[in-house]
């Protein structure tokens, strides 16, 4: 892959409303909107692991599918606004009032804006957004690292949490039978049961933490050792037992593999 | 010589008035909270926040859509996109009609107003820059604060049972796990005594909004085309649906069997929604699933009382177990319960027994029949048998995060202590304000 970036030649900041991004590979959520070298993706295996074998193109499709069901607007209806006012109090409420501009313009240059803080030189030392987004990712199906990182290992003394505080509502874990602490079964020891009290300084900084980008917040994939995707008939709902040989779809018995032959099976 | 105005400067800028809004993507909720009287849900009004075009291309704003008898192909201009307000052009214009004319709104002077605005977690810095900039220089409003949603619900009493918690206290609550199953996505958000931990915030893609839009593509791909009847289509989510406490189960009841075993569907799940026809009846309504009629269909008459059947089978609940699987679409996030773990495993382990143990539940999906149940089942299966779990819907789920507004509004010390006044951002500008917000900087 050829590298290309942009050099440094003058102190100027890059002009806002574009940007460089480094090409992450496949994509599929940008795949839905914006397709590209269509006969090479088509046959090349979906990079998402499912758990369920799908093509790039199914996985297009599902992708296709997911971002027509989170739409917020119909894009055909254009719903003009009745006696409309086209006086505006400031320069910046006119530029507001008049952006045509849709959500995904926006997450879309909230991404850019990122990435170029990541990559300009001399924002690292004031641990930008992106430096935020790390440990999200590194979240997504390994929760158990990652807790961790944020709590000591060993526990110093087990105490219940804290109840200075104004409302304590937090009840306390039950006090396991002193006569249990002292056996060797590991799964029976009182030090892992009870967590270690409550470090203020790391709360005080987990509270002051800066909200993270709306990409980030986002809840990551099911883990790894869970339920194999579910699969359902296209035709009736019922679980899809029987993969169509021509389009891939799924569905339950005869019955329904009639009704999807004669309707809605999409190749021929 | 004293600076121009400077007599104005002397009197309170908090006004004695405040306008709480909760501006959700599907309906805001509006009303006024004063130093007088304690807020209550019957303070709130919820107005469609939206504005709509119907068959007879008439246009409807926000509440005019009360008056609307019929929903047919209905189309919905939504100036609010995934939470976050977008198109400006469209909310002023509701805004406008709602509260700042006299007639029919609720006819606020915004230059003698506080405003409480919620707001969804994660909003782009743009876009709240862009609000603050509308409601200071566009509407004028004396006073301001913007907070995301879930805050603000710190400001309400736990709806837990009475004897855990008798005090009302403003006092947010040590630990709160916030769950906001909303429109336009669930997000879990933990507090710890009021203020969101920001890097524990999580949001599913799931919400009202793609469960309604769900349920249309089933219904149009099984059996009739409904792919513009979105208003049809909620009204029968919000009628039929439920979750379902033991899926596989409710599936083969509702299986109408292979050719050679032609089985009995369990007619408690099946039912028949009776569409209206906008011009007898503007509602439909449910009743149990009658293969005879369903036949018969098209026997009826040509003139004279004809009705429309769809029959809802599994859709009833296939279509919110996506709140709690959304893989069964090819979705790549885990469900409603391993994302409230996911959230918590940010947080210190001993913070984590508390949220458990304060676990509230808001936002217009857990009204939907079995949700709590099975939310708690699940959630008892994810976490170790030593830790309680507690969990309960606040009593009115779609008002609570705007009571919570309206209680802190009440309270004029908290009021004064966070809003913005009008001069304050006009000397420093809308980057201040935006980090002032955000909890950055020092007024």
């Amino acid at each position: 892959m050829p590298h290309i970036e942009v050099l440094p030649n003058t102190g100027a900041a890059p002009a806002p409303g574009w940007a460089y991004v480094p090409d992450t590979g496949y994509d599929p959520s940008k795949v839905a909107f914006n397709p590209k070298d269509r006969k090479r993706q088509a046959t090349r295996q979906g990079a998402v692991p499912t758990g369920v074998e799908l093509s790039a193109r199914q996985l297009t499709a599902v992708q296709r599918r997911i971002a027509e069901l989170e739409r917020d607007n119909d894009a055909r209806s254009g719903i003009e606004i009745p006696n409309k006012k086209t006086t505006f109090k400031t320069s910046a409420t006119k530029k507001i009032l008049m952006s045509a501009k849709e959500i995904r313009h926006w997450l879309d240059d909230e991404d850019a804006l990122l990435t170029n803080k990541a990559q300009a030189p001399g924002a690292g030392a004031r641990a930008p957004a992106g430096r935020v987004i790390k440990p999200v990712i590194g979240a997504r199906g390994r929760r158990g690292t990652l807790t961790a990182t944020t709590v000591p290992s060993t526990p110093v003394q087990p105490s219940t949490p804290a109840t200075n505080t104004p409302r304590a509502l937090t009840p306390s874990v039950p006090a396991f039978p002193s006569s249990v602490a002292g056996s060797q079964d590991k799964t029976l020891e009182i030090r892992t049961a009870v967590p270690a009290p409550l470090d203020m300084e790391k709360l005080e900084a987990l509270l002051a933490a800066p909200p993270l980008p709306y990409a980030a917040a986002r809840v990551g994939p099911p883990a790894a050792g869970g339920p194999p995707q579910r699969l359902f008939c296209d035709t009736c709902g019922y679980w899809g037992r029987v993969k169509c040989l021509k389009c891939g779809a799924r569905v339950c018995g005869l019955e329904c593999k009639g009704k999807h032959d004669q309707s809605m099976c999409t190749r021929f | 010589m004293p600076p121009k105005g400077w007599r104005k400067a002397a009197h309170d800028p908090v006004a004695t008035q405040t306008l709480v809004l909760d501006n959700g993507a599907c309906t805001l909720k509006a009303g006024f909270a004063s130093a007088a009287a304690a807020p209550s849900y019957d303070d709130c009004r919820i107005i469609p926040n939206c504005i709509a075009k119907g068959r007879d291309k008439r246009v409807y704003i926000a509440s005019d859509l009360e008056k609307c008898t019929n929903f047919g192909e209905m189309a919905f201009r939504r100036p609010v996109e995934r939470g976050f307000i977008v198109n400006w052009e469209a909310e002023k214009a509701i805004w406008e009609h709602e509260f700042l004319e006299g007639k029919g709104g609720l006819g606020c002077d915004p230059k003698e107003t506080n405003l409480v605005l919620a707001e969804a977690p994660n909003c782009p810095v743009q876009l709240q820059k862009n609000c603050d900039e509308m409601v200071f220089e566009e509407f004028e409003f004396a006073t301001y604060y913007r907070s995301i949603g879930p805050a603000l619900n710190a400001y309400n009493d736990l709806p837990f049972s009475a004897s855990d918690s008798p005090e009302t206290s403003l006092l947010p609550p040590e630990c709160l796990l916030l769950i906001d199953t909303s429109y336009s996505h669930t997000t879990i958000t933990p507090l710890y005594n009021g203020r969101p931990i920001h890097s524990a915030i999580r949001r599913m893609s799931v919400g009202g909004k793609l469960l309604t839009n769900y349920l249309k593509e089933l219904s149009s791909t099984r059996h009739i085309n409904m792919l513009d009847e979105t208003y049809l289509l909620n009204e029968i989510k919000e009628a039929v649906s439920f979750v379902s406490p033991s899926f596989k189960t409710d599936l083969e009841r509702t299986w109408k069997g292979g050719l050679s075993d032609r089985r009995e569907v369990d007619p408690s799940i099946v039912l028949d929604y009776v569409l209206p026809n906008y011009e007898h009846s503007a509602h439909g309504f449910a009743r149990p699933h009658d293969p005879i009629k369903a036949r018969r269909k098209l026997l009826q008459p040509l003139d004279g009382p004809r009705e429309d059947i769809l029959p809802v089978g599994n859709e009833r609940f296939a279509v919110p177990e996506l709140l709690f699987t959304p893989t069964d679409i090819g979705l790549q996030e885990a469900g409603l319960p391993e994302a409230i773990m996911q959230s918590l495993s940010v947080l210190p382990a001993a913070l984590q027994a508390g949220m458990l143990a304060n676990m509230v539940v808001v936002g217009g999906n857990s009204l939907i029949k079995g949700f709590m149940e099975r939310l708690e089942t699940d959630l008892r299966q994810l976490t170790p048998s030593n830790i309680p779990l507690r969990i309960a819907r606040a009593p009115d789920p779609i008002k609570h995060t705007w009571l919570g507004g309206a209680r802190l509004a009440h309270d004029r010390d908290i009021l004064r202590s966070v809003v913005v006044t009008r001069a304050q951002y006009q000397e420093r500008g809308s980057t201040w304000l935006g980090k002032w917000f955000a909890g950055g900087d020092a007024k």
